[in-house]
């Protein structure tokens, strides 16, 4: 199919086109923030960058009911449908990195929550203009411009923005909008990549992934352990803003006889992570919770399913209260091996 | 006036010492404007820290935050001294843990730094760009200086302080076994014009404000684990059984987390703004805080970390404390 292109004056004809209620959009809420629906509005803010919370959060939330139940039946009642959604503005990085969390879902067992919202959505990605000082998105396979897993690709061209279709949900997004979208010019396109271009010459920070794999657990009594995380505080937000991590917990909630057994994310930052019934914790330590956040994106995830969790979208050293920067522990590493 | 020779040289002999552990300072982060705290074991390590308008971190936090592993069978405890450099709203938090007998006073050295005022991040990141190269900066006469790679450029502190510095009462350390510079001049007084602001509001308005925030809340607890008051070894936050509070996020749940962290902080929190700083979502967590604050001042004339040999306001009874409050 061929590209397309969308007047910016137009962006709210495109949303009322496809159905406003299907859009999920960046929003500012309280001082975040996140993809969620349109709320009524008729635009979107395409100015704000990754957003706080990243992507992961439409297609695993924070809670999700796995199913009700009431005390004394044994019959269980599954959650409603998934919705259909379109979801408009979305950074490469956050689009890889769904298809990192891809390869754990469709394991074993294949989970059916996140495969049917994966399954019922397109993600129109918006190329990056402006990377932040600690995006290291090309140093992991991507770029401000990535195309993997996105079904459309926009780049803003001052004006309007270039469409360029992906996938046959992309192409069928395309149709839908029919007149709305007008056909670009090869000029477009040849904008579109000095945008992709210069944008990726702004990406300063980067690490060489080369080796580490492999050579990881090597470290397993190394000192960079102790250092980096003597000033770690435990807190979740590393891991619950990271666009691949994905652990959660199971819990149950019961009010009066009517229950519902549901997950929430959970973090392996968090003491109560891997602690056992007897009071034994095998992590019992920043030192060693430091040490498996590292490995499990960079070795044991590589190990399992053939790609690093990572995508260098920054948002772990941008919001860590601290500076725990997950790049100086790669050069330390690096240096180490 | 901040003299780091003065600073590395007291931190140098005092990491000597063969009853301490590790002292905890600060030193420059890995980019730009950032900070980090530095523990240190060895003299050599002192020479990396710093004392600036960027240092931030309360540090009293990793008093309490330190996880002790169980002692193998046939060896001491070990009981050698943390050295802690503290601002004067730090050196509140580890006066108030002495209060509540959270440490011992003989298992910790206290270094005074008289401070002039930290920075807000965010008002910095406003005024400059992101930068990899490592920022310093200094005080400077009512300015803070920032020498970035293109020459010196100075601030009026008030444009880029922390709120909580701009009414700072308590700059320098209330308690200290060293003082390492003069003590500054503290701002004259704090209205606590903020949180009459939002009291000012109608419920509703209040609710509707409260309810944007607490519904955005990730529950990283951040906010708990910086806080230097926060380190109750089993935290209702953690209980399963009896679960408080579900780890379900909701506004019901997140409601219930932000007001048990904010009634357990009453009469407590030393407003080193720490909470607010770290949260990711940007919650403005200090107005919870020190409406708490506000009262317990107003209503019982008490302010925590400010006198060691103090009672906790929870532990203290006076026969005409208020109690007109009480249903």
């Amino acid at each position: 199919m061929d590209n397309m292109k969308l007047a910016k004056e137009k962006v709210g004809d495109f949303l009322a086109k496809l159905g406003k209620e299907r859009f999920r959009v960046p929003q500012e809420t309280g001082g975040s923030s996140r993809f969620a629906p349109l709320n009524g509005e008729s635009s979107v803010d395409f100015t704000l960058s990754n957003t706080t919370v990243p992507l992961k959060s439409l297609f695993y939330p924070q809670t999700e009911t796995l199913y009700r139940y009431e005390v004394g039946e044994t019959a269980m009642k599954a959650p409603g449908e998934a919705d259909e959604m379109i979801i408009m503005g979305v950074r490469p990085c956050d689009a890889k990195a769904l298809t990192i969390v891809d390869r754990l879902f469709s394991w074993d067992p294949k989970d059916p929550y996140y495969l049917e919202r994966r399954e019922k959505a397109t993600i129109i990605g918006l190329a990056c203009q402006e990377p932040r000082l600690n995006c290291f998105c090309t140093s992991l396979g991507g770029g401000p411009a990535s195309t993997e897993g996105l079904d459309i690709l926009m780049t803003d061209l001052g004006e309007s923005f270039l469409f360029q279709p992906l996938t046959e949900k992309g192409e069928k997004i395309c149709q839908e909008a029919g007149d709305v979208l007008v056909k670009s010019e090869d000029s477009d396109v040849q904008a579109a990549e000095k945008v992709h271009k210069d944008a990726a010459s702004k990406i300063v920070r980067k690490i060489d992934s080369e080796g580490i794999p492999e050579k990881l657990p090597q470290l397993w009594d190394s000192q960079i352990w102790k250092k980096t995380s003597e000033p770690c505080l435990g807190c979740g937000a590393c891991t619950f803003l990271c666009p691949t991590c994905h652990c959660f917990d199971i819990q149950d909630e019961i009010e009066g006889l009517e229950g519902r057994r549901y997950r929430v994310w959970d973090s392996c930052m968090f003491k109560e992570y891997t602690l056992h019934t007897s009071g034994h914790n095998p992590r019992p330590t920043r030192r060693e919770r430091t040490r498996n956040r590292i490995n499990h994106k960079y070795s044991y995830f590589v190990d399992k399913f053939g790609v690093i969790a990572c995508v260098g979208c920054g948002r772990c050293i941008n919001l860590c209260p601290v500076n725990v920067d997950i790049l100086n522990i790669l050069s330390q590493v690096k240096e180490a091996l | 006036m901040a003299d780091l020779e003065k600073l590395r040289a007291v931190a140098k002999e005092t990491v000597s010492r063969d009853d301490v552990k590790y002292l905890i300072g600060w030193r420059q982060g890995t980019y730009g404007f950032r900070v980090s705290p530095h523990f240190i074991t060895e003299p050599e390590e002192a020479d990396k820290l710093i004392f600036s308008p960027l240092c931030s971190n309360n540090l009293a936090t990793y008093l309490t935050l330190v996880e002790k592993l169980p002692v193998p069978r046939g060896q001491e405890p070990d009981t050698r001294k943390i050295a802690l450099m503290v601002k004067g709203c730090d050196s509140r938090a580890v006066v108030q843990q002495l209060v509540e007998q959270g440490i011992k006073r003989e298992s910790v050295i206290i270094i005074g730094c008289p401070c002039q005022g930290v920075v807000d991040l965010a008002k910095v990141e406003e005024k400059f760009p992101a930068v990899l190269e490592q920022v310093e900066a200094r005080w400077d006469d009512g300015k803070i200086v920032f020498k970035l790679s293109e020459g010196e450029k100075a601030v009026p502190r008030e444009e880029v302080l922390a709120d909580k510095c701009l009414r700072c009462r308590y700059p320098n350390p209330v308690t200290a076994d060293t003082l390492l510079w003069e003590k500054v001049e503290a701002e004259s007084n704090d209205e606590y014009a903020d949180v009459g602001e939002l009291e000012g509001k109608a419920p509703e308005e209040r609710w509707s404000f409260w309810e944007a925030y607490f519904s955005s809340c990730i529950r990283c607890y951040s906010c708990r684990n910086v806080c230097p008051m926060c380190y109750c070894e089993d935290c209702i936050l953690d209980r399963l059984n009896p679960t408080w509070v579900n780890r379900s996020n909701n506004i019901s749940e997140n409601t219930a987390f932000h007001l048990a962290r904010a009634f357990h902080l009453a009469g407590r929190c030393i407003e080193c703004g720490e909470c607010e700083r770290v949260c990711p979502v940007n919650i403005p967590l200090m107005k919870l805080n020190r409406k708490l604050t506000k009262e317990v001042r107003e209503k019982f004339e008490y302010e925590p970390g400010t006198d060691p040999d103090s009672k906790p306001l929870q532990a203290s009874y006076r026969p005409n404390d208020q109690e007109n409050f009480i249903l």
